[in-house]
């Protein structure tokens, strides 16, 4: 690295440019992700009563909740109370029910199920799994857009994996370029070196190093940049009035994810090595 | 020692090697002579697994050169030291570190690097010189030092390819003359050069190439 400096230093720059931008999406698809799963806990499920059930028939729907794995917490809401949050939720409505005689509204429970439950095909398995359940009419939890969100994620899942692998290419590609310099430099050193019997592996090893140090540093200065770009858009979230206090649901990746992108970083300069190192493979003089 | 058995080599159209078939004994001092482009080159980058002939075999110290895994071939190539006509060496490191490379590929430890480069260099005669870069040494020191780095590690055989091929008749005498003691001490010796110098200083077989055939051996009175 010493023997080509100005070349090693555009080396880790550009990788460091490159890793950033996979870590802006990255940081952004683990932030939606995280948000998401926050709206994914508050999901409410409810399950409807049939208009006729027996107080003992509701006690025992409730048994059957209450004994459910699945489920974390739930509240009964009698026909009663159904009928004064409408009447609280909808002032100008309520008349429309009067008009009916008897309360139309059903008795229900308001179900939240337990976070390993929470991914919206566990939702739907167990919402059907009640239905089956007798004196249950009907069990809503805003079906679509549960649906749309896990789906969302899936795209921005999908287009990050896409752009970190077009980037990482890049990179590994950037550092095989600068590995492949390295050699041509020292070309007539590394003859020599197979004329008096080094190995294949004694000469590659340096050079692997090599990639995996231009790898290593641009990951590191990639997480540099992340982390000033990160604190700056905070900063003027802060001053928009409007986003005011959303600065705080935003984080950047915790320590060992950030050890882990040097890790990946790492791996890849020694790929571009090992993608430069093969041209000079075997024992060719 | 060295045993070549019907060994042809062609590049393109060109024959380098034709149907050549000689053996080298331990011990023995021999000159490949031959114009430039006989094939001498050829054959001694065969001995080292550099080039494999499209016919014939090839056998240094009873192994199979042709059949050679490719990284089988380092260990082959640290029994055989080799001179070069442009030296060789590497500019950026001292006359000790590039004498030392060959022990250094293969793992000695430090104080014997330390004793066997010194013991080499004193061999050559350029002790003196250990801690200089190649570009601070005269034409005939640093053919010294590749010598030097070419025996360090005690090889069974020493190929030099036109060794005084950039030096002037003084100094090829000398360098001639420490490959003789070299070649004394045990270590087969084998000169390619199309000197004619070198000939009448060597009281020794010649292997004589001509166009890539092998012509019947003559021994020269020094």
């Amino acid at each position: 690295m010493r023997t080509n400096r100005t070349t090693t230093m555009v080396a880790i720059l550009t990788t460091a440019f490159t890793l950033a931008c996979v870590g802006v999406f990255l940081l952004v698809y683990v932030n939606l992700r995280t948000a998401a799963g926050s709206l994914q806990d508050d999901v409410k499920i409810m399950v409807y009563l049939d208009d006729r059930l027996s107080a003992d028939s509701v006690a025992g729907v409730e048994q059957h909740l209450r004994s459910d794995r699945a489920v974390a917490s739930l509240l009964f809401i009698s026909k009663e109370q159904a009928l004064g949050e409408f009447k609280a939720q909808f002032p100008s409505e309520s008349h429309l029910l009067e008009g009916l005689g008897q309360n139309p509204l059903p008795a229900s429970f308001v179900v939240a199920l337990s976070p390993l439950f929470h991914s919206p095909d566990a939702i739907k398995r167990w919402a059907e799994r009640m239905r089956q359940v007798g004196g249950v009419s009907k069990v809503d939890y805003n079906q679509d857009w549960i649906d749309a969100l896990a789906t969302v994620i899936r795209s921005i899942e999908l287009v990050a994996i896409g752009i970190g692998v077009i980037l990482s290419a890049a990179a590994v590609t950037i550092i095989a370029n600068t590995i492949r310099l390295t050699l041509f430099a020292r070309r007539d050193e590394i003859a020599i070196l197979r004329l008096i019997g080094a190995t294949s592996s004694f000469i590659r090893v340096p050079y692997l190093l090599e990639g995996a140090v231009l790898g290593a540093l641009g990951s590191a200065l990639s997480l540099v940049m992340l982390k000033c770009m990160y604190e700056l858009f905070r900063q003027q979230m802060r001053t928009m009035g409007r986003f005011a206090g959303l600065d705080n649901l935003i984080a950047f990746f915790p320590p060992s994810v950030c050890l882990a992108l040097i890790a990946v970083g790492m791996g890849l300069g020694v790929a571009g090595s090992f993608v430069s190192m093969r041209r000079f493979g075997g024992a060719k003089a | 020692m060295i045993q070549l058995i019907h060994v042809s080599k062609r590049y393109d159209q060109r024959l380098a090697l034709s149907d050549v078939t000689f053996e080298i004994g331990k011990g023995e001092f021999v000159l490949l002579m031959g114009p430039s482009g006989a094939g001498k080159s050829t054959l001694l980058r065969m001995l080292i697994g550099a080039e494999r002939p499209d016919e014939g075999q090839i056998f240094v110290q009873q192994k199979n050169v042709t059949t050679l895994k490719p990284s089988d071939i380092p260990y082959l190539r640290r029994k055989v030291g080799t001179v070069f006509q442009d030296f060789r060496l590497l500019p950026k490191k001292s006359v000790f570190d590039n004498v030392a490379l060959p022990l250094l590929v293969q793992g000695t430890s430090p104080a014997d690097i330390r004793r066997k480069v010194t013991e080499a260099l004193r061999a050559v005669g350029v002790e003196h010189k250990r801690d200089q870069l190649p570009a601070g040494l005269s034409t005939g020191e640093q053919q010294r030092v590749c010598i030097a780095r070419a025996i360090v590690n005690g090889p069974v055989v020493l190929l030099a390819d036109e060794p005084t091929g950039n030096l002037d008749p003084a100094l090829t005498s000398e360098i001639i003359e420490l490959f003789k003691l070299i070649n004394a001490r045990g270590t087969t010796v084998v000169v390619a050069t199309h000197d004619p110098l070198v000939m009448t200083q060597v009281n020794r077989r010649v292997l004589t190439l001509s166009q890539g055939r092998l012509l019947p051996e003559q021994r020269v009175m020094g």
